[in-house]
């Protein structure tokens, strides 16, 4: 037998072993078992699993399903949300050791599968510690209630003369640890939600750990190659696939293969039609082999021919066109439409009505989408870093025509989400391939190209904002409408929001429309664009759709303060009166614009707002509540740019930012997300964005698709507001201000407004020339 | 049959002589530290080196390795406590992570060839590596600190 | 590495008319059995294999296509526009081999271009060189090959047409344009000098790649190391008309003929790579020096080499250019993501391993085919800089991409004028390389 042979029966065993004992047991092969001298080629090779983290020994305590502590005095936190950057489940495990008065050395975390027990798993829309915070202080609560109250048993006081202090109960002199607790007292005690409701939190002024300064619990595994990823996971006997892509997103049909070329191909095993009746992946056809390279040059040589769908030649230009044609007529969803907004706007001392566009943009999101599906038993696996499981598993069982119950996804470390993991499409494809062989393991991995041509780009949207002002300059009513396509209707159409006479909308291709400003009667309309809809699938984008919104109010209400002789500053501050529905409500919004004026007081004091700066060199200004209505982050922002007159090139030289996300929890995380963010909004602004020809993107990989990198940093200055309120979101709204401050602050500098997106040097160029002539 | 070594142990791996590197260390030799971004020598992520010179493993053919010398993040300091890795995690600088094996393993080579970097340097050698996630003010800071310096320009 | 010296064969017109005929009629010489190898004087053979590094005998008359063949047993094919020619075995085997050449067959052969039955030999085979070889080195060649091991090898035929496939046409040729006898010193210089002479003109038969050729594909007498292109590549003028930017001094000739490394001036890849590596590696490290030391002498270094400093300050300050700040430039954005992590400099000299493209001869020459071979190929741990590997850009950049960089390297680190048709010879070059080096990992 070759050591090679030896190796993969070992591990077989090793596998079969661990196998018939739990999930739980599947840990991760030893980093350099592969080390072995003499390897051959094979897709028999040992496992490769995430790390299941610190799992609480047996005899674990488990209040509730989010926590447990064991005898040995370890604490795991259950996390559901994905990893992907923001070190969420540090920030999330902090929240529970708080609560729970944990000694935070002894927890550790597990990321778990799916299983409906723990509800909504979707990790996306800053959402993850503004939608944990309640639930999470109230499972650390509940802990600390029971440790408390079995530890007074055991040491003989009462209850409520013993205090809880970093894993230890004590009352005077004496004192027990939690583990010594849990393998005492066994306790067994567990509440039901409402219990858990119902129990006292601890004030503010007593968190120890919350708001804290720490390090994030991901972090060592990712400086040294042993955190997993989805790309990384591997079974035994696994072949791996690669996707030969329709030439449209729908509606392409596969006429005829010829393989003869790819069978030349040593390790090329088939290719497989795919039959998809959940109707995520028409038209694709995967290629088998049994190497990834061998897969790669495999799908290179495989003919096939397709009918293609009818957006074939669906071109950037048209869905803008689409778009146009849509505001113009009747149709959408008014979020806002407040009576006589028409006639207000109508009846203004003048009016000023501008258009504003952004082209289309793609995640490329560092590790190319991938899977790993097999059949196991009578149940389906899925292994793939996932950001949406409680939406893609029952779509992946509509595919294999399995009950939901039958599907389980295994989520890894996330090489990128930025919301391109929000959608399910390259999980589908590796699973429907395992099927058609029977359950055998295939690891779909699509090659960088593949992953741009199919990509849920944030779609191309055009917004045009009517304001009437009255006699002092002040917008007086105003007429907001914003298209785009729509990804809520097209992957999750039930999540849809609601607007005026119940009409559902997408509200993240709407959000940052719906602004805190005072502007008299307001309309906001969102209207998807159909064409953009069908020719590509329209994706969620960090920030989604404050990552645009906010280009058009923003640079619209500068627009209008210079128009009418006002400084952008105090024009925007007159607008935030925090009155009628800008007054916000407790818990998210409490203060409402009130909060939003100070982000924008405290930020245009950082900067200097208006003082003497070199020629053509300026500062602009922008304000947005991150990006929902119902949980904002209050956010402003200023650029300093400097633009060259003779390239059109500009730099942006300085950002300031100040955000309200109430309390901060990881404060050092919250620094680093909003400075990728930030940089997000640098790179869309004026780095990045391609456009869809022949109904596919243009660009496809990095040689002409080219995201901020690291020459292109400016100097940054962050500052969080200090309060205690609950925590909204951090992942994304430092983007949302970047692109229209730019935009402000180029006007500042050179006196040219720009009003497509991103920003380049030939569109400054064509302004500064238009501006001459004129 | 090419043969090479890999972190100081002689390997030899029966493959296509045009596999790219990548696949080997990834698939064949499990090493899965060293990743996919690109494919086409323009991100960085699979940055390793090749007689201590950091090397898109992407685009590199097996063939043209033969008898070099390769180390990869797994195999640049045993404990994974290289200086840059240090630096790395007191500066809490990945996110995602997943560009940060070859931005570590660029870093690395890096300030062996310039000890004392500026800012212009930096922005000239790993303006190869892209971050995703845009740690880029952590990675320059990270670099400082690695190389026991705060010199600006 | 000579496939371009193989067009010589078709490119004789028939200016070789029958008057020539008796002129090029050789006789055959008689066949001998196989000398025993043991007859040969061991120091006789270990000159013998510094002889046959020293001229690369290897290289041409080695198999390198269908996975390689024994060494020295020939049918490593040339390609010319008009077919294939694949080069004799020179092994010791008597009936496919040179095993029944006596040592004055052999003699004949180098010095004249004529095989054993008196057949003229192509002049792919470059006898204009190795005429100049002395009677001693002839002669430690024959001991060193005669005793190598006999390989029965079968050959593909040759498959030049009509009437290029005519052997009797090369006699014209060689009347034409070889001039035989040995090397003369030249007594106006020094030994080491003429011993380097002696081997660049002989043995190692520089000009054969160095040296523009003319319509017949003879070396032009009137440009001799000019420059030329072969395979695809520029072999660079040796001569003061090398346009790099720092002069090629003798260290940094001895350097890269040494080591495949010219700190300077780049790496020794594509069909000089081998030349460095596998030859002049291992032969008298003085003999190097001397080669070294006779075209430090033919490029004028020594007057030319004042401007060097500026040169090389200029080389520096220009490497860091557009890399630092913010860019919107299409061409630099390629190569800040592609090149510059592994060719930026900075400082007084260039980092050993990181390769200056502002020196860079590929940068400098008159066509970009050097600069764009690299790409397509990157450079190997057995070529170049030893043990360290370009990758392959040959997946990784189009043709497009590659006529960016290319235009943008040649405006901003150079001072010579534009190259013209960049994507046109990237798709040209592109094409020649036959099976692409790598999967296309997109
Ligand atoms: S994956 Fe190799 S450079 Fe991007
Ligand atoms: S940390 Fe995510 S790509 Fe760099």
């Amino acid at each position: 037998m070759s050591r090679l042979e030896r190796i993969a029966r070992q591990s077989d065993k090793a596998y079969a072993a661990r196998h018939d004992l739990s999930r739980r047991g599947f840990l991760m092969t030893s980093l350099g078992a592969g080390l072995a001298f003499g390897f051959a080629r094979s897709a028999e090779a040992a496992q490769h699993f995430p790390s299941a983290g610190t799992l609480p020994g047996g005899g674990a305590f488990e209040p509730n399903i989010w926590c447990a502590i064991a005898p040995d005095g370890s604490v795991n936190v259950n996390i559901i949300r994905a990893e992907m950057g923001q070190h969420i489940g540090t920030a999330l495990a902090r929240i529970i050791a708080d609560e729970m008065e944990a000694d935070w050395s002894q927890v550790g975390i597990t990321y778990v599968d799916t299983d409906p027990k723990w509800g909504l798993m979707v990790t996306g829309g800053s959402w993850s510690v503004w939608m944990t915070w309640d639930v999470f202080r109230q499972a650390g609560a509940a802990a600390r209630t029971v440790m408390v109250d079995e530890g007074a048993k055991i040491l003989g006081v009462p209850a409520d003369q013993c205090t809880a202090r970093n894993g230890v109960v004590s009352a005077g002199a004496k004192s027990i640890s939690y583990g010594d607790i849990v393998a005492r007292a066994k306790p067994t005690r567990s509440f039901s939600p409402d219990e858990m409701a119902k129990l006292p939190l601890k004030p503010a002024g007593e968190r120890r750990l919350i708001g804290q300064a720490t390090t994030a619990l991901d972090i060592p595994d990712k400086t040294t190659g042993r955190a997993v990823y989805g790309i990384d996971a591997r079974l035994p006997n696994m072949l791996y696939g690669r996707p030969k892509l329709p030439p449209t997103r729908y509606g392409s049909k596969v006429q005829s293969v010829d393989d003869s070329e790819a069978r030349k191909v040593a390790g090329y095993e088939r290719y497989i039609v795919l039959e998809d009746p959940s109707g995520t992946v028409p038209g694709w056809v995967v290629v088998l082999a049994t190497s990834y390279p061998a897969a790669i040059r495999a799908t290179d040589a495989l003919k096939v021919t397709w009918v293609a769908g009818d957006t074939a030649h669906v071109s950037e230009d048209d869905i803008i066109a689409h778009g146009r044609d849509l505001i113009g007529k009747p149709g959408g969803t008014r979020i806002f439409d407040d009576p006589g907004n028409a006639q207000a706007v109508a009846s203004a001392h003048r009016t000023i009505e501008r258009e504003y566009i952004t082209t289309s943009v793609a995640h490329y999101a560092l590790e190319p989408v991938n899977a790993l599906a097999r059949l196991d038993g009578d149940v389906w696996e899925i292994h793939c870093g996932h950001q949406w499981q409680s939406l893609w598993l029952p779509v992946m069982a509509k595919a294999l025509q399995v009950p939901d119950g039958k599907v389980v996804m295994r989520t890894y470390m996330l090489g990128g989400g930025f919301g391109r993991r929000l959608g399910g499409d390259y999980a589908i494809p590796a699973a429907l391939a395992s099927k058609e062989i029977g359950g055998r393991p295939v690891k779909l991995v699509l090659t960088r190209s593949d992953d741009m041509q199919f990509d849920t780009i944030r779609s191309p949207s055009l917004q045009s904002i009517k304001a009437g002002l009255d006699e002092h300059g002040a917008i007086s009513a105003m007429q907001y409408h914003v298209t785009a396509g729509w990804p809520t209707q097209v992957m999750a159409p039930a999540f849809m929001a609601k607007g005026l006479d119940n009409q559902p909308y997408d509200q993240f291709a709407l959000s940052g429309a719906d602004h805190w400003y005072e502007t008299g009667p307001t309309l906001v309309r969102a209207i998807s664009n159909d064409l953009a809809n069908r020719t590509f699938c329209p994706g969620w984008l960090r920030s989604v759709s404050a990552g645009w919104t906010p280009w058009a109010l923003e640079c619209f209400v500068d627009e209008a303060a210079h128009e009418s002789g006002h400084d952008p500053l105090d024009y925007r501050l007159s607008m935030l009166t925090a009155q009628g529905r800008n007054a916000g409500k407790a818990p998210s919004s409490i203060g409402g614009a009130t909060r939003q004026a100070a982000v924008l007081k405290r930020v245009a004091e950082m900067a200097g707002w208006g003082r003497q700066l070199p020629p053509d060199t300026a500062l602009g200004l922008a304000t947005t509540f991150g990006q929902e209505r119902e949980m904002p982050t209050w956010t402003a922002g200023v650029a300093q740019v400097h633009v060259d007159r003779k390239t059109g090139v500009v730099t942006c030289q300085k950002l300031w930012l100040v955000l309200d996300a109430g309390t901060i929890v990881h404060p050092d995380g919250a620094l680093a997300q909003t400075q990728g963010a930030a940089l997000w909004g640098l790179s869309m602004a004026l780095f990045e964005g391609t456009r869809v020809e022949q109904g596919r993107l243009a660009a496809h990989n990095l040689d002409n698709y080219t995201p901020l990198r690291i020459a292109d940093v400016p100097d940054m200055d962050i500052v969080f507001m200090e309060n205690t309120e609950k925590p909204s979101g951090l992942g994304e709204p430092g983007v949302t201000v970047i692109a229209p401050a730019i935009g402000n602050a180029i006007f500042r500098a050179v006196g040219v407004r720009l009003r497509t997106l991103p920003m380049r040097p030939d569109d400054v160029l064509a302004a500064l020339r238009d501006q001459t002539r004129s | 049959m090419t043969k090479f070594e890999l972190n100081g142990k002689p390997v030899s791996v029966d493959a296509p002589d045009d596999t790219p590197l990548l696949w080997v260390l990834r698939d064949d030799l499990m090493l899965t530290g060293t990743k996919f971004g690109c494919g086409i020598g323009e991100c960085g992520a699979c940055t390793v080196h090749v007689g201590g010179r950091a090397t898109r493993s992407c685009i590199t053919p097996l063939a043209s390795i033969e008898g070099a010398s390769i180390t990869t993040i797994e195999g640049l300091d045993p404990d994974g406590n290289h200086p840059v890795q240090v630096a790395w995690r007191d500066g809490q600088v990945p996110q995602c992570g997943y560009c940060q094996s070859g931005q570590i393993m660029q870093a690395a080579s890096f300030l062996k060839d310039f000890p004392h970097p500026t800012d212009a340097e930096i922005d000239a050698v790993m303006g190869g590596s892209l971050c995703r996630c845009m740690t880029y003010i952590r990675i320059r800071a990270a670099i400082k600190q690695a190389a026991g310096t705060t010199t600006h320009e | 590495m000579l496939k371009r010296i193989a067009a010589i064969a078709v490119a004789l017109a028939v200016v070789a008319g029958g008057g020539f005929l008796i002129y090029a009629w050789n006789p055959a010489i008689t066949p001998i059995a196989r000398p025993n190898p043991a007859a040969f004087p061991h120091d006789a053979v270990a000159r013998g294999e510094i002889v046959a590094n020293a001229g690369y005998c290897v290289e041409c008359h080695t198999r390198a296509d269908l996975g390689g063949g024994p060494e020295l047993a020939g049918d490593y094919k040339m390609n010319t526009p008009f077919g294939a020619l694949f080069s004799p075995n020179i092994t010791p085997d008597v009936e496919t081999g040179i095993g029944t050449w006596s040592e004055a067959a052999f003699r004949r052969s180098m010095y004249r271009g004529v095989d054993r039955d008196g057949a003229h030999l192509f002049p792919a085979f470059p006898f204009n060189h190795f005429t100049k070889m002395s009677e001693q080195d002839i002669s430690d060649l024959y001991a060193y090959l005669m005793t190598r091991p006999a390989v029965h090898m079968t050959h593909r035929a040759n498959t030049l047409p009509f009437p290029f496939n005519l052997r009797i046409l090369e006699a014209g040729w060689a009347l034409l344009f070889v001039s035989p006898g040995r090397y003369q010193p030249d007594p106006s210089h020094d030994a080491m000098w003429n011993r380097g002479a002696y081997l660049a003109e002989g043995d190692a038969h520089c000009g054969a790649c160095h040296t523009p050729r003319n319509l017949l594909m003879a070396e032009k007498s009137s440009a001799p190391y000019d420059g030329a292109v072969i395979d695809g590549w520029i072999a660079p003028p040796l001569n003061a008309h090398n346009p790099t930017p720092v002069v090629w001094t003798e260290d940094e000739l001895f350097a890269y003929l040494r080591t495949g490394v010219a700190p300077l001036h780049g790496s020794a890849a594509g069909p000089m790579s081998p030349v460095a590596h596998r030859y002049l590696g291992r032969i008298p490290e003085s003999d190097v020096r001397a080669i070294a030391h006779y075209f430090a002498t033919m490029d004028d270094a020594a007057h030319r080499q004042f401007q060097d400093a500026a040169a090389l300050a200029a080389a520096l300050k220009a490497s860091g250019r557009d890399l630092s700040g913010p860019q919107h430039d299409a061409a630099v954005r390629l190569y800040q993501g592609a090149c510059a992590a592994c060719h930026y400099n900075a400082g007084s000299a260039p980092v050993l391993g990181r390769p200056e493209l502002a020196l860079n001869n590929a940068l400098w020459l008159d066509e970009p085919n050097n600069l764009y071979q690299v790409m397509l190929h990157g450079i190997g741990a057995s070529e170049g800089q030893s043990g360290i590997a370009m990758p392959s850009f040959y997946a990784g950049l189009t043709d497009a991409d590659m006529a960016r960089i290319a235009a943008y390297l040649r405006a901003t680190r150079t001072t010579l004028p534009p190259w013209t048709d960049l994507e046109a010879k990237a798709a040209k070059l592109r094409a020649a390389v036959g099976p692409p080096p790598i999967n296309a990992s997109h």
